[in-house]
């Protein structure tokens, strides 16, 4: 399952082969139009719909994986077809994706130590 | 009561209604009256001036005062039964019961408190006793004012909260004046809401009154607790007392809570102790300070995993047996589930697929058992669904659950020898450290997009936590249950947290989470809420009645613009048929123009600050806002953040 995979230790290296080189610009304007944001966060920060939406920032998980759950959904996430996401734009929002800051060493944010 | 029956007789309603309309007149019309009475033959075709007559003709020979009223006794009634607020917008169809609690009752216990809702008047109500453990009682209007009313009801119906409602109503339609008095007055007025309100009643007397009156908080006081409802003449309200000394207030019984059958509790200790996985999943346990205790106590005699679906503050956050963020792994793992004041069981144990089949699976081991123990096996009601789908278990005992905690507690310790105990340690001990990891990862996460604009949830969550952690501080509200506090606040005490609305109906934050911090105000507690700007609008002058009455709180909102949770399924509807978001924006956004809560807040007399979407700016507003509510007065920061 997706939302179990994302959770998951540090990327297998066999993933770098898969990784596409996607556009970060066009990826982020896309992923912001196609409304992935609005139960992701607009930095992949995770949210909820009817469950918990999972974290996309560097998300840890295959490209080929990644472009299955948009297509064909596991969860209750919205399917996006190619007539509305092409795959060129879902290569460039996965590219977007993985290069978000992502989670910050605690130390940076004491304040989470209340 | 007193009867006027005859249809040539001038009611005291319709005189006392006919002299306010002609002193009104009199009152606009004055010089030009003066002229038309010094020149009768200038009348030519102006309008004649009845009320002018009237004036001059000798007064009828109806009595124009009274020394005792209905009104009082009910007050009598009423502070008996210790209420020390009531909440009302203001009707005519109650005014004598009004003007017998200011001024009889020199408006102390009950204190009124003025709402410019009745939505608000019985949300308060309901988040008052969920602090309180009491109700307060609400006055309204029978018609047009219970059905404002009706959808406030509905959340206390489903959230099992007590609340006292008194509805004004002119039963007699011979005395009835202006058309209006007609348009509010009905029949039965509580069938409006009959389906969610536990038991109501229409006193013919006083007497029948006062019986009606303690039957009806100790009704709404037995779990399953809920509203209750009288409506109550207004002829008997104001009319003078007959025989004041032929009355009887009832005394108030003390009501033994229901307590579990022995046998089934025996038997539900047994199978705890010897589980190898159990779980206890609860959701309204803890209906008063002890209630946390009992979990807790439960809990760490059996080391076994709690899940609280937060109906009430039944179980501490950073307890290592509190696992309602790991509820999926532990209940899947469990070989016996026992769920306390569980509404929705069902839910508990199986995953949903809103997708175009709706599908639903078990989450749980083939073989595990099932023990439920709750009171709603004693009240169900049969229109509203409200009581989840049905779950089957093993066991199912009818009782309250927190009042059967000290004998399953005592009956589980009697069972545990050596043998148990440590494997109960060892299992406490991977407990803990699943807790503690789940808590670190949680952490790191709200990291994610610190710096972000709009302020993340989880930042603006952390942000306020910081602020209040050394106070003594009560969480009233958070709308659409969001879940960094959950995960980042030690919620540690019975008042940090009251639970949500029940029934889901918007517009319940506001004025709930402002009756929780009236209850909060005596022990000197800083209550805070989290709102959604959806909620808000629904009820906004929840703000006026927070500043006229200087009842401390801060409003943080949760300010996403949008109704986000519908814009969301539009988004799911629209992918469905591959149609595009280009407008799912649609009848689900609140923007264009956004709306500024500071200034609306600052129009009703509360302090404010905002809109605030940069991160750095929300800590000073945090400070500034805090330091008002601390000084007794309510504040609002408007916080423009992410939606979810």
């Amino acid at each position: 399952m997706v939302v179990a995979v994302l959770g998951l230790g540090p990327a297998p290296a066999a993933w770098a082969l898969d990784q596409p080189k996607g556009d970060l610009a066009n990826g982020q304007k896309t992923y912001l139009a196609a409304g992935c944001w609005q139960c992701h966060g607009r930095v992949g920060q995770g949210g909820l719909m009817t469950g918990a939406a999972p974290i996309l920032a560097q998300a840890r998980l295959p490209f080929a994986a990644f472009k299955r759950q948009v297509r064909n959904p596991v969860s209750d996430m919205p399917p996006y077809p190619e007539t509305l996401l092409s795959d060129k734009d879902l290569a460039d929002i996965y590219s977007f994706l993985q290069a978000l800051p992502g989670r910050r060493a605690l130390k940076e944010v004491p304040i989470l130590n209340d | 009561m007193s009867k006027r029956h005859s249809a040539d007789a001038i009611g005291r309603r319709n005189f006392l209604k006919a002299a306010t309309a002609a002193s009104a007149a009199l009152a606009a019309a004055a010089p030009a009256a003066a002229a038309l009475a010094s020149t009768p033959a200038a009348v030519g075709n102006a309008a004649p001036v009845p009320d002018i007559a009237a004036e001059t003709m000798p007064p009828p020979a109806d009595p124009i005062q009274q020394t005792s009223s209905g009104g009082d006794f009910m007050l009598d009634v009423l502070q008996s039964l210790g209420f020390a607020y009531v909440t009302e917008t203001p009707a005519s169809t109650f005014r004598g019961l009004h003007e017998a609690i200011i001024n009889y009752g020199m408006n102390q216990q009950p204190e009124m408190l003025s709402c410019t809702h009745e939505e608000i008047a019985v949300a308060m109500a309901h988040g008052y006793a969920k602090i309180e453990g009491r109700p307060l009682l609400v006055l309204a209007q029978s018609t047009v004012g219970l059905q404002h009313a009706s959808m406030a009801l509905y959340n206390a119906f489903c959230d099992q909260v007590p609340v006292y409602m008194i509805v004004g109503n002119t039963v007699d339609a011979n005395v009835r004046g202006l058309s209006f008095e007609s348009a509010h007055s009905a029949i039965d007025p509580a069938v409006i809401v009959r389906d969610f309100v536990k038991w109501d009643d229409q006193p013919g007397s006083l007497q029948h009154f006062a019986d009606s009156a303690v039957r009806a908080y100790n009704i709404a006081l037995t779990p399953p607790m809920a509203p209750v409802l009288l409506s109550v003449d207004s002829e008997l309200q104001e009319n003078p007392i007959p025989n004041r000394a032929g009355l009887h207030i009832p005394k108030l019984a003390r009501v033994a809570m229901p307590q579990g059958d022995l046998g089934a509790v025996a038997e539900t200790a047994q199978q705890l102790v010897k589980a190898e996985n159990p779980v206890i999943v609860v959701d309204r346990v803890a209906r008063t300070p002890a209630g946390m205790a009992r979990l807790v106590e439960l809990a760490e005699a059996l080391q076994c995993p709690v899940v609280d679906v937060g109906g009430r503050m039944n179980f501490p956050t950073r307890h290592p047996l509190c696992h309602t963020g790991r509820s999926g792994a532990v209940i899947s793992q469990a070989d016996l589930i026992v769920g306390i004041e569980l509404n929705d069981f069902w839910g508990a144990v199986h995953t949903f697929g809103d997708r175009i089949v709706r599908r639903a699976r078990s989450i749980t081991k083939p073989n595990v058992r099932t023990i439920s123990i709750g009171v709603r096996e004693l009240y169900i009601r049969a229109n509203f669904q409200e009581f989840q789908r049905y779950q089957e278990v093993d066991l199912a005992i009818a009782a309250d659950g927190e009042e059967t905690l000290p004998s399953l507690i005592e009956q589980v310790r009697r069972l545990v020898d050596a043998e148990r105990r440590s494997a109960f340690e060892a299992r406490g001990s991977r407990l803990a450290a699943a807790h503690q990891a789940m808590v670190g990862m949680w952490r790191n996460d709200a990291t994610i997009g610190w710096d972000a604009s709009p302020i993340t949830l989880a930042r603006l969550c952390a942000e306020l936590y910081h602020q209040i952690k050394d106070d003594d501080w009560s969480l009233v509200g958070n709308g659409i249950r969001v879940t960094w506090p959950l995960r980042l606040w030690n919620f540690d005490q019975h008042y940090r947290w009251i639970g949500s609305s029940g029934g889901a109906g918007v517009g319940y934050n506001a004025p709930a989470s402002l009756g929780a911090a009236l209850a909060n105000r005596k022990h000197g507690r800083l209550s805070v809420a989290i709102q959604g700007d959806g909620d808000l609008m629904m009820t906004p002058g929840t703000l006026w009645t927070a500043a006229h009455h200087q009842i401390p709180i801060l409003y943080v909102m949760h300010n996403n613009r949008a109704w986000h949770q519908e814009l969301m399924y539009v988004q799911a509807m629209s992918n469905r048929h591959g149609r595009g978001l280009e407008r799912a924006h649609i009848g689900t956004t609140i923007s264009e123009p956004n709306i500024d809560f500071a200034m609306m807040a600052k129009s009703m007399g509360v302090y404010s600050e905002g809109p605030i979407s940069d991160p750095h700016a929300l800590a000073p507003a945090l400070t500034r806002a805090l330091a008002v509510v601390r000084k007794g007065q309510p504040a609002l920061v408007d916080a423009v953040v992410e939606p979810r």
